[in-house]
């Protein structure tokens, strides 16, 4: 359907005296309306023939050679730029065992890549996505005795929790470190038991208290292999108040 | 000239060059300025030689269009006012420069029917097209300058557009054909 003819507008449009959206609205009924896109035309014959009405004035006799030279320069800089590039003799030669080369290196990182990928453990990433997604809280866990160290309790509201730990040093065989819940009134108890990766590192799932309301620290230390009972060994990271 | 031959860019200067300096000179009123939408005219056109599509208009429209365009973006630069001033002191066809060679005969009878529809025009109906073509106002900036309603002004520009039509139609026809350079 053809919206309303824009008589009024046509005009206005060859002389180039239409705002934005009167414009746009006469071309697109133009497109659509032969009668009007006619009109348009013998308007334009009208418009192209207004300069004739006025006395005419020769342009300036340099005009043209600028014009020209300005022309020139444009297709020298045109074909300049559509041309073939200009290798120096060297390049040409190196070329192409530069992209063997290239290519080899990129071969052999990639492989390197692979290899290092396949040793590490599988690393906590979709287990972090996880959490995240899950409403909890997170325990900063600072090195009091281990500067540099640190560690993250995940605790999700449901109960679950994960620990992520860095900076710890691997433990000889028979010790092991070990998360504990410190409460108030009570004796402490145990989250978990770990050891960290060459890259000293370790993410473990934690056994975390029915109510964290009583828990007043939270601290990691370095047991026997089979843990402990109670706490023995220092204090090496620890979230202390925690909340 | 779509396979960038000079000489069909030399050809087409020559032909319509002194055409588009006179129109930049009346809308910008500064032969400086003329002769760098001369220029810029001339030099997009052979940018746009590839682009030019004959179904969209013939080349003197074409041409004439770039060089309205070009000369009112230079005149939108200057604040309004000053450039309203700047209409009322050019009266029409009323440049300092150097007057052309009068040109073929077809092209003197074409200027001659030209001027004299211009004249058939009622006052009001010449100070629109005026004001619109040379003087780059959009109808609703002429309504203003003029106090007059909108509608009153997209009618006489309509009005006045119809009457040259009928008044030049025997000379540029349906085709717009224009003639020859001044």
């Amino acid at each position: 359907m053809i919206d309303e003819h824009p008589v009024e507008d046509l005009a206005a449009y060859t002389l180039g005296s239409l705002e934005g959206t009167e414009r746009v609205r006469v071309e697109e009924h133009a497109v659509a309306c032969a009668a009007c896109a006619a009109r348009l035309r013998e308007y334009q014959g009208v418009v192209g023939a207004l300069p004739l009405g006025l006395a005419p004035v020769s342009p300036p006799s340099e005009a043209w050679e600028s014009i020209r030279a300005a022309a020139r320069a444009r297709r020298a800089r045109r074909r300049r730029w559509a041309g073939p590039v200009s290798l120096p003799n060297w390049l040409r030669v190196a070329r192409w065992p530069a992209v063997a080369a290239a290519l080899a290196v990129l071969l052999i990182w990639n492989v390197t890549l692979q290899r290092e990928l396949v040793r590490r453990a599988p690393g906590p990433g979709p287990e972090v996505e996880a959490l995240s997604r899950r409403p909890g809280r997170i325990v900063i866990l600072t090195g009091s005795g281990k500067p540099g160290a640190s560690a993250r309790i995940f605790v999700a509201v449901d109960g679950g929790g994960h620990l992520a730990v860095s900076g710890l040093t691997p433990l000889p065989r028979g010790r092991t470190y070990q998360l504990w819940f410190g409460r108030t009134g009570a004796p402490g108890v145990t989250g978990a038991t770990f050891g960290v990766d060459a890259y000293r590192r370790a993410w473990v799932k934690v056994a975390v208290p029915a109510s964290l309301d009583d828990v007043r620290t939270i601290v990691i230390t370095e047991e026997p292999a089979s843990g402990s009972p109670t706490p023995t060994g220092m204090h090496l990271l620890e979230a202390l108040p925690w909340r | 000239m779509r396979l960038g031959d000079e000489t069909a860019l030399e050809a087409l200067y020559a032909r319509y060059g002194g055409l588009v300096f006179t129109l930049a000179l009346r809308i910008v009123g500064d032969p400086e300025l003329a002769r760098e939408v001369l220029q810029d005219t001339f030099l997009r056109s052979w940018d746009g030689r590839e682009t030019y599509d004959p179904r969209r208009g013939r080349v003197p429209w074409w041409l004439m269009g770039i060089a309205r365009n070009r000369a009112v973006d230079l005149l939108r630069s200057r604040p309004h006012q000053a450039r309203l001033r700047e209409q009322e002191r050019l009266p029409s066809g009323a440049h300092a420069g150097e007057p052309a060679h009068p040109g073929t005969a077809d092209a003197v009878v074409l200027r001659r029917a030209v001027t004299d529809a211009l004249e058939r025009l009622s006052g009001a109906q010449r100070e629109a097209i005026e004001l619109a073509y040379y003087g780059g106002l959009t109808q609703a900036e002429i309504a203003r300058h003029l106090g007059q309603p909108l509608g009153t002004i997209k009618s006489r520009t309509r009005e006045a557009m119809e009457r040259l039509r009928s008044l030049l139609e025997p000379r540029i026809g349906r085709t717009g054909k224009i003639g020859t350079t001044p």
